[in-house]
């Protein structure tokens, strides 16, 4: 399992008014850990309110820089973006997982490609930090970026893309696509839907050429571009996907305990929510939570039975169980009501647990 | 930019997601399932070759089924690694468990799993020697490929990529074995190969799951199936039949 280490920040600028990019050194000796591959992600935690919440941003450094970066846009209401560009600063220290993810392929110097990125906003970090990374290090390869914004000031890392036109001269090409301003040509004006991208295949793409897409970007807009790939030719082994939902998850609500305490009967009325419907079954407390459902018909996801795997993690609502082994879950789901099914019984008269949350 | 749309709706529409952090509840367990069917079903299929290894009659085919084991321990680990991403513990998991374990020969367990791990009911059954094996390995090899090709298209990226990675390795071990089992046709051992046929045959046809499956259109909603459980045998019916008839064997 991923552990978190230390990194510090040494660096953060804002790219726009609302987001940062944050330069961070792996201090510990953990760098080598950090020893990213272009279009990769770490996960960061922190406690709010002593609830600890994670957190994924894109790295958007190419290989060749020689730094660490991500870049953080803040989102309305969400407590780490809004924290990072807010409050934190150089010195600070944050905890992140080596980096994951797998939104890159294999470069080759020798390689002479083509290489199509579409990105919708913050979706341009990790996208930024492939296409630097792939001119970098294949000499004889191109790039053309898409790249959709609500407006000329909501644009990361405007003048940075400037640079690159100008440092991979006739190599890479920044096609803006604005929801609200207006541009000189119409067609680059509005969403990138499907249609859209159609047309800009007619003219200003050669997408017959096209050897890999990267597509980064909110939910209808990687769908949109993905069927006019797939109308075009590219198969889904050309079509290299990121997504990092609009809606991160909210603030979990913290474990309700039931007052009642654990009588002396060995009964216990368990609540059971599996595919969204309720069932409530009278249990054995020496039977686990899983056994319980699976007993009773319910299509309760687990695999090893072993609490190794976690396929059958689900959450105490109410009641209290006990888990008697762990090896998968971290503390931090643990302290959310989260456990594995399989290797826990029921302490309280009563327990409400869920395998949809 | 619309971005209010539902995970549900997106999958729902072919949209793929790329990363743990925002896979929903329930597509996670189905997602966990499935990688767990199929580490489970490699480690115990390469446990279970790797004691045959020794029956092979000559070098090549001791390289063979040596290369077939440590290839299908390497798939395995590719697939265990994303499933740690979602937190299983890959160092426990991987000897947490005694995968070379079998039932009787004669057990009838259908396409019932056994209490504690996910293999495909197939790789419960023992082998019975290296013929026994290579036809196994044949009539198995031949079901992966339909079923690689089913989840080379699954909805969650990383795991579609490997499985796309996987495929060709596995189509190789496939057509190992049926090198392999035309050696023995040479050989002269045609009966026990076709006694093999007939005792494998029903029981990787049942490693396609019920051809009654409520669970598919749940399954399809999300993007972690395609094509029906019977759709599927009825390809790989089709595909095994064919090289049986090919090489002078009957269908059991």
């Amino acid at each position: 399992m991923a552990r978190f280490h230390d990194l510090e920040v040494t660096d953060i600028h804002k790219t726009i008014r609302d987001a940062v990019v944050v330069t961070l050194q792996p201090v510990n000796g953990a760098a080598e850990e950090f020893d990213f591959t272009q279009g990769q992600y770490l996960t960061f935690r922190r406690d709010f309110d002593g609830e600890e919440l994670r957190r994924s941003y894109s790295i958007c450094a190419g290989k060749g820089d020689g730094v660490l970066q991500v870049g953080i846009k803040r989102v309305d209401g969400g407590a780490f973006s809004t924290w990072a560009n807010e409050e934190l600063q150089v010195g600070d220290t944050l905890q992140a997982m080596p980096p994951m993810g797998s939104f890159f392929t294999a470069l080759d110097a020798g390689a002479d490609k083509q290489y199509l990125g579409f990105a919708g906003g913050s979706g341009i970090t990790p996208v930024l930090s492939i296409l630097k990374t792939t001119l970098a290090a294949e000499p004889n390869s191109s790039f053309t970026l898409v790249y959709a914004n609500k407006g000329v000031n909501t644009i990361m890392f405007r003048e940075e893309l400037e640079d690159l036109k100008n440092t991979y001269l006739g190599r890479f090409n920044v096609i803006h696509i604005l929801e609200s301003d207006a541009q000189e040509i119409d067609l680059f004006t509005g969403l990138v839907t499907e249609e859209k991208c159609a047309q800009l295949f007619e003219h200003w793409i050669d997408i017959q050429s096209v050897d890999t897409a990267f597509i980064c970007g909110p939910e209808p807009m990687m769908l949109g571009i993905a069927a006019a790939l797939r109308t075009a030719g590219l198969d889904d082994s050309q079509i290299k996907f990121e997504l990092f939902a609009s809606a991160q998850p909210g603030r979990a609500k913290r474990k309700a305990v039931s007052q009642d305490a654990a009588s002396s009967a060995n009964q216990t009325t368990a609540a059971i929510t599996l595919d969204g419907s309720t069932q409530t079954i009278q249990m054995p407390k020496d039977a686990t939570i899983l056994d319980a459902a699976l007993d009773n018909a319910m299509d309760a996801p687990y695999a090893c039975k072993a609490g190794v795997c976690s396929t059958c993690r689900c959450k105490v609502l109410e009641g209290e169980v006990e888990m008697v082994t762990n090896h998968a879950l971290e503390d931090y789901e643990v302290e959310k009501g989260y456990v594995l099914s399989c290797q826990s019984y029921p302490l309280t008269d009563n327990v409400v647990v869920d395998f949809d949350q | 930019m619309a971005e209010d749309m539902s995970i549900e709706s997106y999958l729902a529409a072919g949209g793929v997601l790329t990363n743990p952090t925002n896979v929903p509840p329930r597509y996670r367990a189905e997602l966990m399932k499935l990688m767990a069917t199929f580490v489970d079903s490699e480690l115990a299929g390469a446990a279970g070759f790797a004691d045959i290894i020794n029956q092979g009659p000559g070098i090549k085919e001791r390289i063979a089924a040596a290369k077939i084991v440590l290839e299908k321990t390497d798939n395995a680990d590719k697939v265990l690694r994303i499933m740690g991403e979602f937190g299983a513990n890959t160092e426990r998991y991987a000897t947490h468990h005694p995968w070379t374990a079998r039932l009787d020969r004669d057990a009838d367990i259908g396409q019932s799993r056994s209490e504690h791990d996910m293999r495909l009911a197939v790789f419960n059954y023992p082998l019975n020697g290296w013929a026994d094996a290579v036809m196994m390995n044949l009539l198995m090899g031949r079901a992966v490929a339909v079923q690689l090709a089913e989840f080379s298209m699954v909805s969650y990226q990383p795991l579609a990529e490997v499985f796309r990675a996987v495929a060709p390795i596995e189509a190789r071990h496939a057509e190992l074995a049926e090198e392999g089992v035309i050696k023995l046709l040479e050989a002269g051992e045609a009966e026990a190969l076709q006694a093999s046929a007939n005792y494998w045959w029903p029981r990787v046809a049942a490693s396609f799951g019920s051809s009654a499956s409520e669970k598919f259109e749940g399954l399809q909603a999300i993007g972690l199936r395609k094509t029906s459980n019977a759709e599927l045998k009825t390809r790989w019916e089709a595909e095994a039949g064919a090289i049986l008839k090919k090489i002078g064997l009957t269908v059991g």
